[in-house]
């Protein structure tokens, strides 16, 4: 079975998943490519946690 | 990453010129996108076996690297493989320009992007690529930082050199793209077709049977004949070479003992 950090790591990748389902459904070019799927997912489970971690 | 470029590698270059793009004034479009798509004059030929294999030589002879080859070489294979699921095919043994296709789900490709994601969303390929997620779940191991670190890593010197600009989190997070892409697109497209326009699910097979599909020519005896004579070569040889690999690392194994 998966730990509990791991499960939490889960969790911000389906939370992240489901912003990007939402924008897809919405603007369904984004759905088109990975490498736009690539550069959103570097933003959110990577930048933008690295950012708020230097900041605070 | 080579298996992920591999299995991307057929549709890479032609996809758009499939559904059509509009850049400023111009509306660039294939006038047959089937036969520009799979087909012999066309571009076809990245859907064969043929064109992995030449990669897959470069990749090795030129590049140096075996992983790059054998991973490019299953991702390019299992591509072209699945494309012949169906109702059009690929020409997996080109030169030979026959379609080989079991037409269990349409293709729709012709019909433009979002009535072909409809349609593909729709019927037994979504079945399909649903199989994959579900497995892809069940495999979650593959998907963590232990297992990154430890085999993913070390096996592609990509990682190494990715790693120079980028730190690990984020190769990890780039790692980890290919499975989140694939799941999330799923839903999304399913979303879109059925709950946002409610496009019919049709998974028998062939469908889903509300969308024009375009069709291969069946296979004549002949031709059946040959696919079979190619299919068993290429058996034999496996089983041939597997052999021969065996038998020179026992006399290597015993010549040391």
């Amino acid at each position: 079975m998966p730990s509990k950090r791991q499960l939490t790591v889960a969790a911000g990748y389906a939370a992240a998943g489901a912003v990007y389902i939402a924008i897809g459904v919405w603007y369904t070019d984004v759905l088109l490519s990975f490498f736009v799927a690539l550069a959103y997912l570097l933003i959110v489970a990577w930048l933008v946690p690295a950012g708020i971690r230097r900041l605070f | 990453m080579p298996l992920l470029l591999g299995s991307y590698a057929p549709d890479m270059m032609s996809k758009w010129f499939v559904y059509g793009i509009h850049i400023g004034g111009w509306d660039l479009k294939a006038t047959d996108p089937v036969q520009f798509h799979r087909g012999w004059p066309g571009v076809g030929f990245t859907h064969s076996l043929l064109y992995g294999v030449v990669w897959a030589l470069i990749f090795w002879r030129v590049f140096g690297s075996r992983t790059w080859a054998i991973s490019f070489l299953i991702g390019q294979w299992a591509h072209a493989i699945t494309d012949t699921g169906d109702t059009v095919g690929t020409m997996l043994f080109f030169p030979w320009t026959i379609h080989i296709h079991f037409g269990a789900w349409a293709y729709a490709g012709q019909t433009g992007r979002l009535t072909d994601a409809a349609a593909y969303f729709s019927g037994p390929g979504a079945v399909w690529d649903l199989v994959w997620i579900v497995l892809g779940i069940f495999s979650w191991r593959v998907l963590t930082r232990s297992y990154f670190e430890q085999h993913v890593f070390t096996a592609d010197a990509f990682w190494t050199k990715a790693n120079r600009f980028l730190p690990m989190t984020a190769l990890l997070v780039a790692y980890r793209a290919a499975f989140f892409y694939g799941t999330c697109r799923w839903i999304a497209w399913s979303i879109w077709a059925h709950v946002v326009h409610h496009y019919p699910y049709d998974i028998s097979w062939g469908g889903p049977h509300w969308v024009h599909a375009a069709h291969s020519p069946p296979l004549t005896s002949w031709q059946l004949v040959g696919v079979g004579v190619i299919v068993a070569t290429g058996a034999a040889a496996f089983f041939v070479s597997r052999f021969e690999f065996s038998r020179r690392r026992w006399a290597a194994l015993r010549s040391r003992a």
